[in-house]
């Protein structure tokens, strides 16, 4: 690429993690010389949304009315439109609580009050606009965004992951903690390329990268899994739902396995 | 007329807010800070749910202080089953937290706080002329990462820090690389306090007023961890009474309940802290406190930042004494058994932004009840009158000059405001 390639960073409703993370990354400075940021209003004072953008990464739930019509802005004005971290993939945390729905959930935290933004339950961006890449993670590892970037600026275009986390745990030799501790661990169908970090400290995995796409997920199997070690149908959609609240797979596949066992 | 003066969306803070101030020929007639990130509901969606899942997420609430939500949260759940760890568990839980205060002090000072005194719009057109200021910036912020890394698992969410300990813990080798390099930036950090000092600190927002509140710091150490609130007016209350003394009410001008000690606002952070504890700081910090006493205003919201810079030195001290005593205990036990007893607990803490509020409630396992208050949300009601200070000196000025200084009397707070719109009651 002979001109500089520009960069957009934009945050939806977050807990701005996916930004810190690139933020932090020392190859953010080799990348100047080869970059302009045209929005990016965490780093950067002189930022405007309404810049045309080679590579919009956008990082968040959509969770407001108005954050419908910015995620539809980026679209119109970037050529390339990167899904960044679990919220602007599928839903984020937030969306763990999307069964007790939007009033009950408003009700609680803000009681009667108003406010002048208009509240939506958490959606993932793709839910309003096409997206070209997906980031997952949450947050992205640093090698996810160096991947993305560096094959994009080489006029390339970066492949998806479509294995679990259980290959990664597998390669770095870790005990299973799902098979040999029996802790519900979500490795079996989560996207790799965190290189098992929770597993590696003996935690069980939550999911943060999301069920792996393809509608290759086996919430199924991993449910009956679940299942056999004693884990309620209630108990296995929680955990489940963490980061996967809006997979539609993910009830009938479960519900399948309680059904077909009773 | 006098058109009304917002800046949109401020930069170089965490979340989205906008500040919009309003003059008429009499001077300053309105000042707001409005929040305009959308909902979360952090304390409702963890209701009914498993307490361990239930901790796994609350870190989400912030990236910039994950280990902050996570170990209060922790701390919170510890207390609610009625669970304490060991000291050697809890030195290393300080340990965690302290890589958060390296990373989160680091990178504001540097990366969202010295443009605007340096006169550029981001930090990274400051990296030709700035070369050595972004290198210990990087360095500083990249050991803070690293002591999350390896307590935490990573720098933004950590999942090893879990129910009665750690996951896994470092080896010894890996404790000797953090001291090694903690050792390394030592002086970077010495550095910071020096460039800082001769920063101009922006002293015509005088607040004659001003209250800070800290945590008396548990066992005399200054820092996270108490048992006791202390309020520079001489009060101190248990955390337990947390509802009676910080009050949150909903003010008109506001669409974020403004908090307030004994109806009036307060600030915490940094300078809070040193405010109320300098006493017990000690090595390099404590020398640095005594040659720069002066810059440390109780009255000026400028300060925080000076104070920031202190404590980094205190930090890296004291992550380094951490290590010692880790080491000459070695080998340490990850985690010990927690039971899920029914009962509730608050922690409160010091976030690198000031008290961070936990309350749960756990029953059969799960959590029952759930009360987060952030620094950042005790900080609106006194930032917002800084902001007002600031403007009325600065009515009449080039509105250009005005929008910088009111965006730069925001930063010196160093606000989350992700933190407190997700869990503020509007």
């Amino acid at each position: 690429m002979s001109e500089k390639v520009k960069i957009g960073f934009y945050a939806l409703t977050s807990c701005y993690g996916c930004q810190l993370q690139f933020a932090m990354m020392d190859e953010v400075l080799q990348l100047l010389d080869k970059a302009n940021i045209e929005c990016w209003f965490m780093v950067e004072r002189d930022s405007d949304e309404d810049r045309e953008v080679d590579i919009a990464f956008i990082e968040g739930s959509v969770s407001t009315e108005e954050e419908v019509e910015l995620v539809k802005k980026i679209r119109e004005k970037a050529k390339i439109v990167i899904a960044v971290g679990s919220c602007a993939i599928h839903g984020g945390v937030q969306s763990w609580g999307k069964d007790k729905g939007l009033s009950e959930l408003w009700k609680k935290v803000y009681g009667e009050s108003h406010v002048k933004f208009e509240p939506k339950m958490a959606e993932p961006v793709e839910k309003y606009i096409k997206v070209d890449y997906k980031l997952y993670g949450c947050p992205p590892e640093k090698k996810d965004f160096l991947y993305a970037l560096g094959t994009f600026l080489v006029g390339s275009w970066p492949e998806d992951i479509d294995y679990p986390v259980c290959v990664e745990c597998r390669i770095k030799g870790n005990p299973c903690i799902l098979i040999e501790k029996g802790e519900p661990c979500l490795g079996p169908l989560t996207v790799a390329g965190c290189d098992a970090r929770c597993p590696g400290f003996n935690v069980a995995c939550i999911g943060c990268r999301g069920a792996v796409g393809y509608d290759v997920a086996w919430f199924d199997s991993l449910a009956l899994e679940f299942k056999k070690k004693g884990l309620t149908k209630e108990e296995i959609l929680e955990r489940m739902k963490i980061f996967n609240a809006h997979n539609p797979k993910l009830e009938e596949m479960v519900n399948k396995i309680f059904e077909e066992g009773e | 007329m006098y058109i009304p003066i917002t800046v949109d969306h401020i930069a170089r803070v965490e979340g989205k807010g906008g500040i919009e101030i309003v003059t008429s020929d009499e001077g300053v007639k309105e000042v707001k800070l409005n929040i305009i990130e959308g909902p979360r509901f952090f304390e409702a969606i963890t209701i009914g749910k498993k307490l361990d899942e239930a901790l796994a997420i609350y870190p989400r609430v912030c990236s910039f202080c994950s280990a902050a939500h996570k170990l209060t949260a922790l701390e919170a759940a510890e207390k609610a089953v009625g669970f304490t760890p060991r000291p050697e568990i809890q030195d290393l839980r300080d340990l965690l937290y302290i890589g958060d205060m390296i990373e989160s002090h680091a990178l504001h000072l540097y990366l969202l706080v010295l443009p605007d005194y340096l006169g550029y719009s981001n930090p990274l057109a400051m990296v030709d002329k700035y070369k050595k200021e972004i290198e210990y910036a990087m360095a500083l912020k990249n050991i803070g990462s690293k002591t999350m890394d390896y307590l935490g698992s990573r720098a933004i969410h950590q999942e090893n820090a879990i129910l009665g300990g750690f996951g896994k813990l470092p080896t010894k080798r890996q404790f000797e690389e953090l001291k090694r390099e903690l050792k390394e930036v030592l002086p970077m950090a010495e550095y910071t306090v020096e460039l800082f000092a001769k920063l101009e600190q922006y002293k015509e927002v005088k607040d004659e007023e001003m209250v800070h509140m800290a945590v008396k710091p548990r066992n005399d150490v200054y820092g996270i961890y108490g048992d006791y609130i202390k309020v520079s007016d001489g009060f101190e209350f248990p955390v337990e009474d947390y509802k009676k003394y910080i009050v949150e009410k909903v003010v008109e001008h506001s669409f974020a309940k403004h908090s307030f000690y004994k109806d009036k606002p307060f600030m915490v952070g940094a300078i809070s802290r040193i405010v109320n504890n300098a006493d017990l700081l000690y090595g390099k910090a404590k020398e640095l406190y005594s040659q720069y006493k002066d810059l440390l205003r109780y009255d000026n919201c400028f300060a925080n930042n000076f104070a920031q810079a202190l404590e980094l030195v205190y930090f890296v001290e004291r992550a380094i004494d951490i290590i010692d005593d880790t080491l000459a205990k070695w080998p340490i036990k990850e985690r010990d058994e927690v039971e899920l007893k029914d009962g509730f607990g608050v922690s409160i803490t010091e976030a690198p932004r000031g008290l961070l509020v936990y309350a749960l409630e756990v029953k059969d396992g799960k959590v029952n009840y759930a009360d987060i208050i952030t620094p950042t949300a005790m900080n609106l009601a006194i930032m917002e009158r800084h902001v007002r200070l600031m403007a009325e000196k600065h009515w009449q000025d080039d509105p250009e000059k005005l929008k910088l200084l009111a965006e730069m009397t925001v930063r010196a707070y160093d606000p989350c405001i992700s933190c407190s719109v997700h869990v503020v009651k509007l």
